[in-house]
């Protein structure tokens, strides 16, 4: 008997173990790594919000609380989704979870049996399809392309779905391109939505307090109410508010899908620390004026790297709504041979071949399901961003 | 609304959840509730543990952990493994859980097929069976009477051994019971394992240190070194150090499970909050001195219950060796009539009665796979206790 369960056994081994490995003996051996593979923001947690996890020490808020979290924590996510996005939902229309992942994977678990399809536009994170692989479900990736800024067509979404079809995943703004969708190019989305009663809806919002040059992110609940008794809206205090140590992420659906998730909850982990909720609680509620100092910082980064990455020859970076990623194409690169004269044959060459070179370590696109381009955090100090597009620059200039 | 999954209606809310809530809602009408219900002790956790989450959170330890466990907790299990039994288990051999419940989900999760059987003594824990459903395994229950101190008999377990055999579990000290088997009856079971080399061994230790008497317990591991390569040993901080709401749980095991864990949780949740990891990690490696104020309390704790218990009519209650349960016989009580006019005809009956009309919780027996007991925390204030016990006592001598 095999020790591994066949359900494990389907998950794709990581993509990116081979640069992590690399990147981790280069700086072993001292040399100078700058990595924009990292998924968090370098920012430190608010200290309005730390002062709130050590008066939650003090008051000694250390027992377990109800599993799907507590209500002061569930009533101000109610507040936050009414207050940011419209969306009314009552605190037990609303569980919290060990970050917003485990969101996804108790709503997986809940209502997946085998072979029901779930639609997943790609670009995506790898967690999509691993997570419904996982729950013996089966992965359909829509392709969503540059030209269309990396979005979803509504005609496409019509397309995907068959009477197998239990789930529609959106992450806007999305991991790992940037692109985010206005209220108004939700709409067709919704649209085809309604003509198909049976799909669930996921939108993973945790990005969306990260969105620039003024663009206002959509929620599916506020463009299209009908949708919100199948609709589960996740987010989650990690990207926000540089929190992602916290593990605290958290969901508004309809009761009785909560209620399911709930149950599995509380037979996986039981409720989230109760330290880091108190501390969410002041995250949503407290001053949200360094959610904004850490949007602006953002923006000039994303304006820096694009303008920086464009002028590298071979690579096409279009600049995105949102998140803290950029998501360009190295087609131009392919085929080509480096200065250290490596062939780049595929992105992961590309991505490997960058880093052996020039120290600056970045995921390559097939570990996005969506290969021929390379994802860039610029959630990363200025000065080091800067110096990395300088590299970045170099690494092309050389390719012959 | 769209479906939920097959899988969900195997699983349910905890019934000591489900009696928990039922008490705060006769508390909040009014009612003078005594909750005997909860697994979690009253006191609070070690200041040393406190200062080291508001070090942590101060220190801006609040990115993302590794999803295996930072290294100073590892560092810390590794050496708590080695003080109290003697084993040696390498970094890569050990993992960290949201509570010691994910890392049995996990290796459930990462290890059972669907029709692959694992062997549960009970009284058990309820989550171990849920678990066990929700991969589609199947739970073989093995019986433990209260005539053999409700713990296993070597024999009783290698009858219910087949082909499909996945595990045996084993929890020392028991929940609900609070029975602990000794190293001999270790070392008879082990006897039996050696027999079956495709089954593995869970060692289920949340209980370890909450033992009386000078009980010495010890761990399927310790007990029998040659057959740790197919042994997993779960532990948390949540019992020993007052943690519950911290949620930190760990365990060590052959690196080929410990990595296939890994990746379940690397799809659940991710790293676990690093506050919690942090304060764990303080908890194991600090003075060990307030853990004997706690074990002294809950000795004195079961004497009292075991005495008051088997005072009152109708009711038999075996003297446990650990954790900070009893288990009452309640099948004296069973076919009477309560003060009230109720009808007994299960313990579940018993369960409800005894809330309704006097006002304590307790979970009944069916809900640890035993039936007709009660299970009674002791982990209650000493004056709570023991007017909760008083009134376990009016009740029976009210029944006619």
């Amino acid at each position: 008997m095999s020790l591994t369960a066949e359900r494990l056994d389907r998950i794709q081994p990581s993509l990116t173990i081979a640069i992590s490995t690399v990147a981790r003996g280069m700086i072993a051996e001292g040399k100078n790594v700058i990595s924009l593979s990292q998924g968090e923001p370098d920012f430190d947690t608010p200290r309005n919000i730390k002062d709130a996890a050590i008066r939650a020490l003090e008051n000694g808020e250390t027992k377990y609380t109800d599993v799907s979290g507590t209500q002061v924590l569930r009533r101000a996510v109610a507040t936050k989704f009414a207050r940011d996005s419209g969306i009314e939902y009552k605190p037990e229309e609303i569980i919290i979870s060990t970050g917003a992942k485990q969101v996804l994977f108790n709503a997986m678990l809940a209502t997946l049996n085998a072979g029901d399809e779930v639609i997943i536009p790609s670009p995506c994170w790898v967690s999509y399809p691993d997570i419904v692989t996982l729950a013996d479900g089966k992965p359909v990736l829509v392709p969503c392309g540059q030209n269309n800024g990396f979005k979803l067509r509504a005609e496409d979404l019509e397309a995907a779905i068959t009477p197998k079809t239990r789930w529609f995943m959106l992450n806007n703004p999305c991991n790992p391109t940037g692109a985010a969708y206005s209220a108004e190019e939700l709409k067709p989305i919704c649209e085809v939505l309604m003509r198909h009663p049976h799909v669930w809806v996921l939108t993973d919002d945790i990005y969306d307090k990260l969105t620039y040059d003024g663009f206002k992110p959509g929620t599916i609940v506020a463009v299209e109410p009908r949708l919100k008794d199948r609709t589960l809206t996740v987010h989650g205090v990690s990207k926000s508010y540089a929190m992602t140590g916290w593990r605290i992420g958290f969901a508004g659906g309809p009761v009785a899908l909560i209620k399911a998730m709930d149950k599995l909850q509380s037979q996986s982990t039981s409720n989230p620390n109760s330290i880091a909720q108190a501390a969410a609680v002041e995250a949503l509620l407290g001053q949200q004026d360094t959610v904004e100092a850490m949007r602006k910082v953002f923006e000039q980064r994303r304006d820096l790297v694009v303008e920086m990455l464009n002028q590298a020859p071979g690579i096409n970076c279009s600049k995105p709504e949102g998140a803290f990623y950029v998501y360009p194409s190295i087609h131009g690169c392919i085929g080509k041979t480096s200065a250290g004269g490596k062939l780049i044959k595929d992105d992961e060459a590309f991505a490997l071949t960058l880093l052996a070179e020039e120290g600056v370590a970045t995921v390559h696109g097939a570990a996005f399901c969506y290969p021929g381009y390379i994802r860039i955090s610029y959630a990363n100090a200025t000065d080091e961003l800067h110096e990395a597009c300088v590299r970045i620059q170099r690494f092309c200039q050389g390719l012959h | 609304m769209p479906a939920l999954a097959k899988r969900i209606a195997l699983v349910q809310l905890a019934p000591s959840v489900q009696m928990t809530i039922k008490a705060r809602e006769l508390r909040a009408a009014g009612k003078p509730v005594i909750t005997l219900t909860t697994g979690e002790p009253n006191f609070d956790s070690p200041p040393h543990a406190i200062a080291a989450a508001h070090q942590a959170a101060l220190q801006g330890d609040t990115k993302y952990p590794p999803q295996d466990g930072t290294r100073v907790l590892k560092e810390a299990i590794q050496r708590k493994f080695k003080r109290d039994s003697g084993l040696d288990y390498a970094l890569d051999e050990i993992t960290v859980g949201n509570g010691g419940k994910q890392c049995l989900f996990n290796a459930i999760m990462a290890t059972v097929d669907p029709g692959d059987e694992v062997i549960i003594p009970v009284p058990s824990w309820i989550a171990y069976a849920q678990m066990v459903q929700l991969c589609e395994g199947v739970p073989v229950l093995v019986n433990c009477p209260q005539n053999n101190g409700f713990k296993p008999r070597a024999e009783d377990i290698e009858a219910a051994i087949t082909p499909r055999t996945k595990w045996l579990i084993l929890n020392n000290p028991n929940n609900p019971t609070g029975a602990c088997c000794s190293p001999a009856e270790i070392a008879g079971i082990a006897a039996v394992m050696r027999r079956h080399p495709h089954v593995w061994v869970l060692s289920d230790d949340m209980y370890e240190h909450l033992v009386f008497d000078g009980f010495q317990p010890a761990t399927f591991a310790q007990v029998a070194p040659d057959l740790k390569e197919r042994t997993l040993t779960v532990s948390g901080v949540s019992k020993t150090y007052a943690m519950t709401g911290w949620r930190v749980g760990f365990a060590g095991g052959p690196k080929p499970l410990i990595r296939a864990m890994t990746v379940m949780q690397g799809q659940a949740t991710a790293g676990i909050s690093t506050v919690g990891q942090a304060a764990a990690a303080a908890a194991l490696n600090g003075p060990q001195d307030g853990v004997n104020v706690q074990i002294e309390a809950y000795q004195r704790r079961r004497d009292l219950a075991v005495e008051m218990l088997n005072a009152a009519k109708g009711i038999s209650c075996h003297k446990p060796e650990g954790a900070f349960y009893v288990f009452p016989n309640v099948a004296g009580c069973l076919g009477k009539t309560t003060a009230g006019g109720r009808t007994l005809n299960t313990d579940e009956d018993v369960c409800l009665a005894l809330l309704e009309e006097n006002f304590v919780a307790t979970v009944h027996g069916a809900a640890y796979h035993m039936s007709p007991f009660l299970r009674i925390s002791t982990a209650t204030a000493d004056d709570e206790l023991l007017e909760g016990l008083r009134r376990i006592q009016t009740f029976c001598e009210g029944l006619r």
